[in-house]
Order: structure tokens, then sequence, then C-alpha cells
């Protein structure tokens, strides 16, 4: 893609005010057919899938929870159904219970769920859990047969895992030219990957794509929040506050305030850190209490930064390499253990 | 199901999904032309809560037309001429309570700027303008036609509208035909809707001219003696209505010969038999995918098909043709397809919807405030 264009205005989607509005209203609507009995289970796959979507666009943690709770339960009012594994797979995968959701996949399998809804599923958990060439192949296999935005989107991600930023930039653009639709929600979760690949080589190329997603959906809080990151890494530091400031106020997602309480508190706005830093270890408490494996990850990144527990960011980041060995995760727990190591230096100095 | 769901992408994203065009002298006003298009099926969300997209050009496009030829080869020449109402959509606002959408249509008389849901619509020279929630006028049981196509079948009837209580998003536009191309262009014209991206990148995205042409006709594969692997729908709706690709004609003619020769059979009698390369007599009249609406003529409800049948019979078409917004499509498809009106009337036992269209602008019936859940059947290809 002509990286002179802007990217929102060469896709143009819909306005998130309209896509929103549409996908709360089907997801109640959903929600009444439900209670009243008139479900049938593709549309509890639907259901869950529509409340999960929601969940990773506003950065709403009881969206999870709700998302969660139905899958379970529908597993075990359906347990001849291959489409409630399906589901529940989804979701398990979405709190890193890697090895169940792939159990489900195999079980949802049995039961007779086979193609290309199932394979897509199997690779991300595959990716997730850095089998990389694993993935790689069911992806391939995805993209010869249906070469479409999702099966280009997937080996961007893909790659963009493994660190090949170049191949990764190849199938984005692969990706976003194949989009046919004016939803904004795949493509602005396309361009957030992006966004993200970036963050750790080139922050301007982030801070574009961040930027971009954001512009396509103003609501997608995990975007604007690594935006946020992104800012304070250029020295918007000012941006970033304001940013930070209102998602952490308005998700229940801790890691917002947990990025806000490492901002103010490098600006050496001690108070209002120590605010919001205390806010999200509670937070912090209470969802690894629900999901260890969801949160170990984040939890980690928060002690050993403005949660100044390395200790306790070992044990989690440790918790984290068991359920996803990943170069990622790997660098997260070198890191936890060399801030172990160097507190215990500084106490017996 | 007229043109709901008709490909994977509009399954995929129903918010591009044209699912009926209607065009139709006006019964109130002579010498008017009516256009819609409905939009943005299955969706089980309250009426209220329920936007065109910002995103979307919708776009109702007219040309002039002639016929070119009667008898078995009949076909009609489409003027180079095109008028185009264009209608695009603001994000929606807070007004005290509830959200309120604006649009513009774009046309050849100029623009005209519309509120969303408002019943007297916008009016300015010579154009009248709607947009709005409505209810899906469009009736089918989906069991019949569906089962039909599975079991190579006539099935019983149950008589159950499949979309029942169900709303769509339409746009109508209702013109004084004179203003359009002038007198020297004839009273014919020819009408079909597409929805397109607004962006820096424009890409046709559904695009509809006759009803059920994709889904009764296009869908099943079985019959295609070229691809029975490829649900061809996406690719046609990418098309010109008005200009099909060489690139992919010869893929639509072989699977609507076979399609079509599969329907023709259920009756166990020829009514259209093939020519010595296969060719089913109605396959060049219906890939030129277009409503044909003759305005010299009075609003007929019953004018669908009407002026393609007589050119191909070598006759003087009666009526106006075009497409009422109450006519049972299904019915008449049915029939032309199976017996070609030389039997009895092949019915799926569902005559309208609850809530037929008035004679009266925007012609389209008052939305559903909440739809019903939808059955398990409805969007799937069967």
């Amino acid at each position: 893609m002509n990286v002179v264009v802007n990217p929102v205005e060469a896709i143009r989607t819909t306005h998130g005010t309209i896509a929103l509005s549409h996908l709360d209203g089907q997801i109640d609507g959903l929600e009444r057919f439900a209670a009243r009995g008139e479900m049938e289970s593709r549309a509890w796959v639907e259901l869950v899938d529509l409340i999960t979507l929601r969940a990773q666009i506003l950065g709403r943690i009881a969206d999870y929870e709700r998302a969660s709770l139905i899958a379970e339960q529908r597993s075990e009012v359906a347990p001849g159904d291959g489409l409630a594994f399906l589901s529940r797979a989804r979701t398990r995968a979405s709190l890193h219970r890697f090895a169940e959701a792939m159990a489900d996949l195999d079980h949802a399998a049995e039961l007779g769920q086979t193609g290309r809804e199932i394979e897509v599923d199997k690779a991300a958990i595959l990716q997730a859990v850095g089998l990389y060439a694993e993935a790689m192949t069911i992806r391939r296999g995805i993209a010869d047969a249906s070469p479409d935005f999702e099966a280009a989107g997937g080996l961007a991600s893909l790659y963009a895992d493994i660190g090949d930023t170049d191949a990764a930039e190849q199938w984005f653009d692969k990706s976003s030219l194949r989009y046919r639709s004016v939803s904004p929600f795949a493509l602005a979760q396309l361009e957030f990957q992006r966004g993200h690949m970036w963050m750790a080589h080139d922050p301007e190329r982030a801070h574009r794509w961040l930027l971009a997603a954001w512009q396509r959906l103003p609501q997608y809080a995990q975007a604007e929040g690594h935006l946020a990151e992104v800012e304070e890494a250029l020295g918007d530091r000012h941006s970033a506050i304001a940013r930070l400031e209102r998602l952490a106020a308005e998700s229940d997602d801790p890691d917002f305030a947990a990025e806000l309480a490492r901002i103010l508190r490098d600006a050496g706005r001690h108070g209002e850190s120590e605010q919001w830093r205390s806010y999200a270890e509670k937070r912090y408490e209470t969802l690894l209490a629900w999901a260890p494996a969801a949160f170990a990850d984040h939890g980690a990144h928060f002690w050993l930064s403005v949660g100044g527990e390395p200790a306790r960011a070992l044990a989690l980041a440790r918790i984290n390499l068991e359920v996803r060995a990943t170069p990622k995760a790997r660098r997260l727990f070198d890191a936890a253990l060399a801030a172990c190591a160097n507190t215990a230096i500084a106490r017996s100095a | 199901m007229s043109d709901h769901g008709a490909g994977p992408r509009s399954i995929a994203n129903p918010e591009i999904d044209i699912t009926d065009v209607f065009a139709f002298p006006s019964p109130e006003r002579p010498g008017n032309l009516v256009l819609a298009m409905c939009n943005f099926p299955f969706k089980e969300i309250e009426a209220t809560r329920l936007f065109f997209s910002d995103a979307l050009d919708y776009r109702l496009r007219v040309r002039p037309v002639r016929v070119s030829t009667t008898g078995p080869n009949a076909a009609f020449a489409v003027g180079e001429q095109e008028c185009f109402f264009s209608f695009t959509f603001d994000v929606p606002k807070m007004e005290g309570d509830r959200m309120v959408q604006t649009g513009v249509c774009r046309g050849p008389m100029g623009d005209l700027t519309l509120r969303v849901g408002d019943e007297a619509g916008a009016k300015g020279n010579g154009v009248r303008a709607f947009a709005g929630c409505r209810l899906d006028p469009f009736f089918v049981d989906q069991l019949f036609s569906g089962g039909m196509r599975m079991t190579r079948k006539i099935p019983p009837v149950t008589g159950i509208n499949s979309v029942e209580g169900q709303n769509v998003l339409s746009i109508v536009v209702e013109v004084e035909h004179a203003k359009l191309f002038g007198p020297e262009a004839g009273p014919m014209v020819a009408v079909v809707a597409e929805t397109a991206t607004n962006g820096s990148f424009r890409a046709r995205l559904d695009r509809v001219g006759r009803p059920e042409i994709k889904n009764f006709i296009m869908m099943d594969k079985a019959a295609d003696s070229v691809n029975r692997d490829l649900d061809i729908r996406d690719l046609y709706s990418e098309e010109d209505g008005f200009k099909l690709r060489p690139d992919y004609i010869g893929a639509y003619r072989a699977r609507l010969n076979g399609s079509m020769a599969v329907y023709d059979s259920l009756d166990d009698k020829v009514d259209w038999p093939l020519d010595e390369k296969g060719t089913h007599p109605l396959t060049e009249m219906l890939l030129a995918d277009f409503l044909v609406v003759d305005m010299s003529k009075p609003f007929n409800e019953d004018g669908y098909l009407e002026i393609e049948l007589a050119l191909l019979d070598g006759s003087v078409p009666k009526t106006c043709g075009g497409r009422w917004v109450n006519h049972d499509i299904v019915d008449s498809l049915f029939t032309i397809l199976i017996n070609k009106r030389n039997g009895p009337r092949i019915s799926d036992g569902v005559d309208g919807t609850a809530v037929p269209g008035s004679k009266t602008f925007p012609y389209i019936s008052r939305p559903n405030p909440m739809p019903p859940k939808l059955a398990a059947l409805v969007g799937i290809p069967t």
C-alpha cells in the first residue's frame, strides 16, 4: 500500500458509532432470544463471537467473562454439539487456556465440525503457543485454497510474531487490498496488529498504524492504549496521559491504569501515579484469581514495572512461559529473572 | 430469497447486501418513475438502532433502453446515457434521547438532504426521496424454495414466510420521468441498484437487477457444465449490470443454462427446450440483468417480466413491466421456469407479507419495532 495514502481514507469503513450500535443491537437481540429459549446452536456461536468481539474492541473484561460463561454453559447443555465445543475453544483460547482450547477443537472435530473454521482456530492457537512451523502449514494451506482478507491477515500476524517484518508487511498489504467489506472491525484489528508489530522496532511506523486503527474505530480501546504508549515513546507525553486517563476511567481492563501510572511516575506526578498503580494492582489481583493464564503476561509486566515486585513478576512470567513458549514470553521471563537478580544484588549491597 | 445473502460476501457483510430492487410507474402520480432498493437483511435489531453505513454509496442507476430484437433472440439495447441517484449518509448524532441520521441524495436534478426515517421524505426539483428502516417487503417460504433445489422436486407447501417481520433499510426515489433523459429517449428505462465503497479506493460490492437471479438460479452448482465448485455470485455482483465483462460471461451462461434446465424438468416435461449448444431460451434475456419499465403504460401490479416474456414470444408487451413492491415474484418465477405458464401456478403458499406495501409514497411498509428471531434456515445457503 502506498505509504503516503491515509489508510483510513483509502479504505473507508462504517463509522464506529454505527458499527457499535449494530453490534450492541445484535448482542441484545440474541441475548433476548436466548433467554426465551429460541436459539439454535449456530446462533449461540454467533452470540459468543459477537460478545468476544466487543470485548476486544472496547477492552471490556466483563464481556470476556460473559462470553466464557455462555460458552462453558453451552458445552454442558449440549455435549453432543460440535459447535458448542468450537465456541468454548475460542473463549478458552482468549483466556490463554490453550491446551484446553485445542482439546475442545479436537472434540468438535470428532463431533463433525470440520473445515476452515476449525483450521483457523487451530492455527491461531499453535501460533499463540509459539509452534510457528505448524501454524504456518495450516495458514499457508488456507491462503492457497482461499486467498482472501482473513487468510492473508492470518499469515501477516504469523510473520509478525516470527519477527519477519518484511514478509509480514507484504501480507498486511495483501490482506488490506483484499478487503471487500465496510465493517470497521476486522480492518482496524489488522491495522492494530501491524502497529503492534512495529512497536518494538520502529515507533514512527507503529504510530501510523495504531493511529489508523484508532481513527477507523475511535472506540477501539486497545488500539488507543498502545497509541498512547507509542506517543509517549515519541515524546508526546501530554497526549498519552490524556488518552490513558480516559481509558483507565472507562475500562475495566487494568492495563490502561498500569500504563498511566508508569507514565505519571516518569513525569514526576507521584501522587496520581500511586492512585492508578493501586487501582491497577487490585484489579490485576482480581483478574488473576479468575483467569491466571490470561493475565499472567500483563500482570508480570505490571509488577516488573510500576508494580515494583520483581519476584511476583517472575512467578507470573513463569506461568506465562509455561502456557506459551514464545520468544516474547521468554524475553519477559528473562527480564523478570534479571530484575530479581538485580534486586537481590541491591539488597545485599 | 430475492437477493438476500446472495453470495459469501453479502452473507459475511449484510450492510452491503442489496436484498431487493423495485421500479414502477407511480400509482399516485402518473408520469413519475419510482425506484427503490432494500439493504441490510437478517438483523434482529430494534428498528431505531439500524443505520445506513456512512462508508457506502447506495446507488440507483437508470438508463434509457429500447427493444433491439424480438422473438427467440429478443434483446434490449441499453443506451449509454445514464442518470443515477447516489445516496450517502452521515454518522448519526444524538438528538434528545435518540440517534438521528441524515443523508444526501445526489441526482441529475441536484442534491437533496434528507433525514433518515422521515415518512414524507425530501422533495425538490421534481424528485422525492426517502431513506429509512422498513418492513422487509419480500416474502418466500425458504423451505419450499430451498427444498426444490435440494430434492429436485416440487416440495409440499408449508406457507411460512421465512422473513416475516424482519426489517431492512430502504431507499425510495420518485422522479418525473420526462426530466431524466428528455423526450427523444423513449418511454423505456432500465434500472439496477448498487452498493459501492465511497473511499479513495472504489469497489462495487453488490449489484442487483432482477430478484432471485443469484439465489434461485445461480446458487445451484450441481447442474453447471463448467464450474461445479464455484460460488459464482460474488463475481456476478461485482459486474456492471448494464455491461457484463466478457471475462466471466461463459461461466454465467453455463450456470444459468444448467440451473434453469433443472427447474424446467421438475414437472417432467420440457417447456424450455435448449438449443444445440445447450442454451436455455431465457439465459440471454436474464443476463441482461436489470428491471425494465415502460413509462408509456400505467402502473400495473403484475408487470414483472411481462415485457421480457412478450418479446421472447414475439408479441407486444401489455404492461409497464418493472417490479411492484407486493408482486409475488417467487410464484411468478417458479411458474415461468418450471412450466412457462403452460401449467398450474407453482406457489410456495406465501402470497404477501403481513403488512403489504401501500400505493402511497414511500410504498414500503413501516418497520417492525423489534424483529422476531429468524429461523435457523434463513440466510444459510440451501
